[in-house]
């Protein structure tokens, strides 16, 4: 299946978010390789998904789940070869599924080559690839992002006599992005996977790239030029592919990573995610929508990323205090499941498994404005381990039958780069693929026919959102548009039944279409439109008039 | 007075919306545009101040205001239709305002906003009377926590008040309704309390509620009904008490209608006053009521005027209502000079039960009964104005309860009288 040749390809994704360790092992090793991820690729294509994200994949110490990179030109040998990427790659392709890869643009591991060499001495030539200061006082009220393992943005480093900056954890040094060298070099990394024929990067922490003395050190005018010059190359000599920023930032300030349309192509919305799962809680659309009025409009060739979970912590960094303690009351009561400033869960655990709910965050996901994301093992409705410290409770093996290990590989159980789910609710054999593949009504049945329909219509991915508000808070409502063509999505955030009136008048005559099951409601007339809803229902209309 | 002509189309669909709430917060209204705004803004404060997380309602239940009463209300709202995000509010709080059937009837306002609390199934309600121009966020607090945190199903306030406020109170309505219900509730009559949704639904289920809903007295019939069926009481500590500056002063007539008509009323419908255990007191939460003493003017003389007035003209009418004893006695005071004048607890006392009595006899016409009792009432404001005119705050409330045990001591007179003993 050939690739689409738009260039917004990006507004009409669907993205899966894999691991390639977690995904499938085929060298019985225990840990998941490209070659198994490949012989994966029928059933992500099966999904109705057609643009993978996968996590880091270089080689990497490992001590933050390949975050920490010590070469940007290889793959780790657990993951197999960089023939074996490309071969993947390749698979993909031929499939219609593009690949999306991570770029850690703002840090290294300490074991990188760069950074060895940068500590040796003072007079080392890669000395200033990395922020040295003699002090740890520079860029003070710098937020530390890692509260739970950092005391501070500087580490000592003792070879070197010197405190280095890092935003991160202190074996992640940050580099140092005012010197040219290192810009120039990570362009010449991205460019060299962009050969190869990745579709895009996830650009990850970008907006810590530059620091400035009298700053919060973050989404600095410097650190946008850095990124607007990568753009610009990108466009010059790949164009089609595609930046993904990963900044964490309240809605304001996220506008200027778009630009004019000449930074990012697509930026995650961190602050819309945390508020959908709150109106749920509060069954209450206010945090939902007060959010999204907060979101500036972007430039018409970009897109927002969204998503519900991802390989993180679930971060509450971008709401207030009053929202955070809520948010840990009602979702983290156990105090283990909260790591920074977030919740390390999965979706369904996070929503006590109830199948209403993750349809109706799904529905959500699928409907608002942007591209959507599914994490790995959500669409069967994997659970989560937090004792497995960090956030490794969240990437643990794809569960695809009940058999040994799950179907994720033949290694001995103990081998396995991580324990699999074994609990009688989330446990591999009560759910996995195989399992649910047999029933029209599984999770996993269902994933398949929502991403079908969401593929079936445009105005999902590039339409305009129209918020109405009806009375009764309970309910979301929405009207998308495209072209000529019009969906209303209506959604009850309640656990128990709602009525709810909606003001419809500018769209008199009009002939409801469920776009599920392709039935007939009543037509728009004078009065407001009465719909009743079940508990956690939403419905997704085509609006037609003949 | 079926439930559906209070609750009027407009208002169901109003609340509808709303949906199920864990607390309301009901202000009736007629006409009070110039006190409304600083009122639920307040109240607005004190629910997003004090329970964030909970699902809240304002809900105005107005009499007819043809003035911007609820459109002020209605600016109280949390909402996203206002496309102003509020990040200090958790949650959307809807300030809804919406016409009762019927005419504007303070009881008719309680009972609309009673019926929308159980509606919405809320469990602690409040309600704030319209010209409480002080009030303050805190005042939601102090209502509405001890019903929904602590498990008490009705709190009535407890003031900070001057030593000549509140005569009519202080001199008959707490006291009398302390000694027939045996429940020493300050304020038994009050302008801004908070109940429990089990309250709200017991009053429901009685038969009598309606009859009492139609009527002003519908606020001192909930606390007796409250009292007598066992629920559990508290008082809360408000502060002090003001009047809007546009409030009329209270007709003394008007007053006696409101507050001593629904208590004489009472007596014929709940049967529990005729036990004589001494009264108990109910707790006061948030520290105690002080009695202030700051220099006032009042026109005594007046008072002592209209007494002697009142008892020469309306001698006929007394022949009918009180005893030929009592009113040989109130003749005797009426004819004493000013330094003389005592009404002395005992007759007040004596007085008031013989007018219960002869109210529940309806003797006459129940309403002149109730004006007959306007000069004396003057009377005995004299004699407590003369008595307190020194007193520092200790004394002032020990010559109050003196006046509470004279009532509980010669409540079985009451009883006879009742029975036609005496």
């Amino acid at each position: 299946m050939p690739l689409s040749q738009d260039p917004q390809w990006y507004k009409d994704a669907l993205i899966y978010q894999v691991h390639v360790r977690s995904f499938q092992d085929s060298s019985g090793d225990g840990i998941g390789d490209f070659r198994g991820l490949a012989q994966k690729l029928d059933y992500v294509q099966d999904l109705g998904v057609d643009t993978l994200w996968l996590m880091p994949f270089f080689p990497s110490p490992l001590r933050d789940d390949g975050y920490d990179i010590s070469d940007y030109r290889s793959v780790h040998p657990n993951y197999g070869t960089l023939d074996d990427f490309k071969g993947f790659l390749e698979a993909a392709h031929a499939r219609g599924i593009r690949v999306i890869i991570e770029m850690v643009l703002n840090h290294t591991s300490d074991q990188h080559a760069w950074f060895q060499q940068s500590r040796s001495s003072r007079e080392n030539p890669r000395r200033d690839w990395y922020v040295w200061s003699d002090k740890d006082t520079k860029y003070q009220g710098t937020r530390i992002i890692f509260l739970d393992t950092e005391l501070s943005n500087w580490a000592w480093d003792p070879v070197s006599k010197q405190y280095y900056w890092h935003r991160f954890f202190s074996h992640q040094p940050d580099l140092n992005y005012d010197n040219p060298a290192v810009r120039e070099e990570m362009w010449e990394i991205m460019r060299f996977w962009l050969r190869m024929g990745v579709d895009g990067f996830r650009l990850d922490a970008v907006p810590y790239l530059i620091e400035r003395e009298g700053t919060n050190c973050e989404n600095l005018p410097e650190t946008h030029a850095v990124i607007k010059d990568y753009r610009a190359r990108l466009d010059r000599e790949f164009p089609g592919k595609m930046f993904l920023a990963e900044a964490n930032q309240w809605p304001e300030d996220l506008g200027p990573y778009f630009s004019g349309g000449d930074e990012f192509h697509m930026a995650f919305n961190f602050p819309l995610m945390p508020r959908m799962f709150m109106g749920l809680k509060l069954e209450d659309r206010k945090p939902i929508s007060e959010i999204l009025q907060r979101t500036p409009a972007i430039p018409e060739i970009c897109q927002w990323c969204l998503f519900l979970r991802n390989h993180d912590e679930l971060t509450l960094e971008m709401v207030t205090d009053m929202e955070r303690d809520y948010m840990y009351d009602e979702y983290a009561r156990d105090r283990s499941m909260r790591l920074n400033l977030g919740i390390r869960r999965r979706l369904a655990p996070l929503l006590d498994n109830d199948r209403r709910r993750i349809e109706l965050m799904n529905g959500m996901l699928l409907s608002l404005p942007g591209t959507p994301i599914t994490y790995y093992g959500d669409e069967i409705g994997m659970g989560d381990n937090v004792n497995l410290g960090d956030r490794n409770g969240v990437r643990t093996p794809m569960q695809w039958d009940g058999g040994w290990n799950g179907g994720f590989s033949s290694a001995d159980p103990e081998k396995l780069y991580s324990p699999l789910m074994l609990n009688p609710v989330y446990g591999y054999q009560a759910v996995n693929v195989a399992s649910q593949k047999r029933f029209e009504h599984s999770l996993l049945s269902w994933m398949k026919r929502i991403l079908k329909v969401r593929k079936s219509s445009p105005v999902f991915g590039r339409g305009s959102i129209e918020f109405l508000y009806p009375a009764n808070h309970r309910v979301l409502a929405y009207i998308r548009k495209w072209g000529k063509e019009t969906i209303l999505v209506v959604n009850n955030l309640s656990s128990s039944a709602q009525a709810v009136e909606l003001d419809l008048q500018g769209y008199k005559g009009n002939i409801l279409i469920e776009m599920f099951g392709r039935n007939i409601f009543p037509r728009i007339g004078n009065l407001p439109y009465l719909l009743t809803m079940g508990p956690y229902q939403f419905y997704w209309f085509r609006l037609r008039k003949v | 007075m079926a439930e559906e002509s209070i609750l009027t189309d407009d208002f169901l669909h109003e609340l509808m919306s709303v949906g199920e709430v864990d607390l309301l917060v009901g202000v009736p209204t007629h006409n009070d545009a110039a006190t409304i705004g600083p009122i639920v803004q307040a109240i607005r404060a004190g629910l997003v101040q004090f329970f964030p997380r909970q699902r809240a309602v304002i809900l105005n239940a107005d009499g007819g205001s043809h003035d911007q009463t609820q459109e002020l209300v209605r600016a109280a709202s949390i909402t996203d239709l206002q496309h102003t995000p509020n990040p200090h509010a958790l949650r959307t709080l809807h300030s809804i305002s919406a016409r009762y059937g019927g005419g504007p009837t303070s009881g008719r306002g309680l009972y609309a906003i009673l019926a929308a609390a159980d509606l919405l199934h809320s469990s602690a309600c409040a309600v704030i009377s319209a010209d409480s121009s002080n009030i303050e966020p805190e005042w939601i607090a102090h209502l509405l926590r001890p019903v929904s945190q602590d498990g008490f199903d009705l709190v009535t306030p407890v003031y900070h008040r001057h030593k000549f406020d509140g005569l009519l109170l202080r001199n008959l309505v707490y006291p009398m309704t302390r000694a027939l219900y045996g429940k020493q509730i300050r304020e038994p009559y009050p302008s801004e309390f908070a109940f429990s949704g089990r309250l709200a639904t017991h009053l429901f289920g009685q038969d009598g509620w309606t009859a009492e809903a139609e009527q002003d007295g519908a606020r001192l019939y909930m606390t007796i009904s409250a009292i007598t069926g066992g629920f559990k009481l508290a008082q809360a500590l408000l502060g002090s008490k003001t009047r809007a500056p546009s409030s009329p002063p209270a007709d003394v007539v008007d007053a006696l209608r409101e507050g001593v008509g629904p208590l004489f009323f009472s007596l014929d419908r709940q049967p529990a006053w005729r036990t004589n255990t001494p009264s108990e007191p109910v707790p006061i939460l948030g520290g105690q009521p002080e009695v202030t003493l700051d220099p006032l003017r009042i026109n005594r003389k007046r008072l002592y005027d209209l007494f002697r007035s009142g008892v020469s003209e309306l001698a006929p009418l007394l022949s009918s209502i009180v005893s030929p004893f009592t009113l040989e006695q109130l003749q005797q005071l009426a004819s004493r000079g000013e330094e003389d004048f005592c009404y002395c607890d005992e007759l007040w006392v004596k007085t008031v039960y013989e007018f219960a009595a002869s109210y529940h006899r309806a003797v006459l016409n129940r309403d002149h009964i109730i004006q007959a009792l306007a000069p004396l009432y003057r009377g005995r404001a004299y004699t407590f104005l003369v008595e307190n005119r020194d007193a520092q705050s200790e004394e002032v409330e020990r010559n109050v309860e003196a006046l509470c045990l004279t009532f509980e001591k010669v409540k079985p007179y009451l009883g006879e009288l009742w029975d036609g003993r005496k």
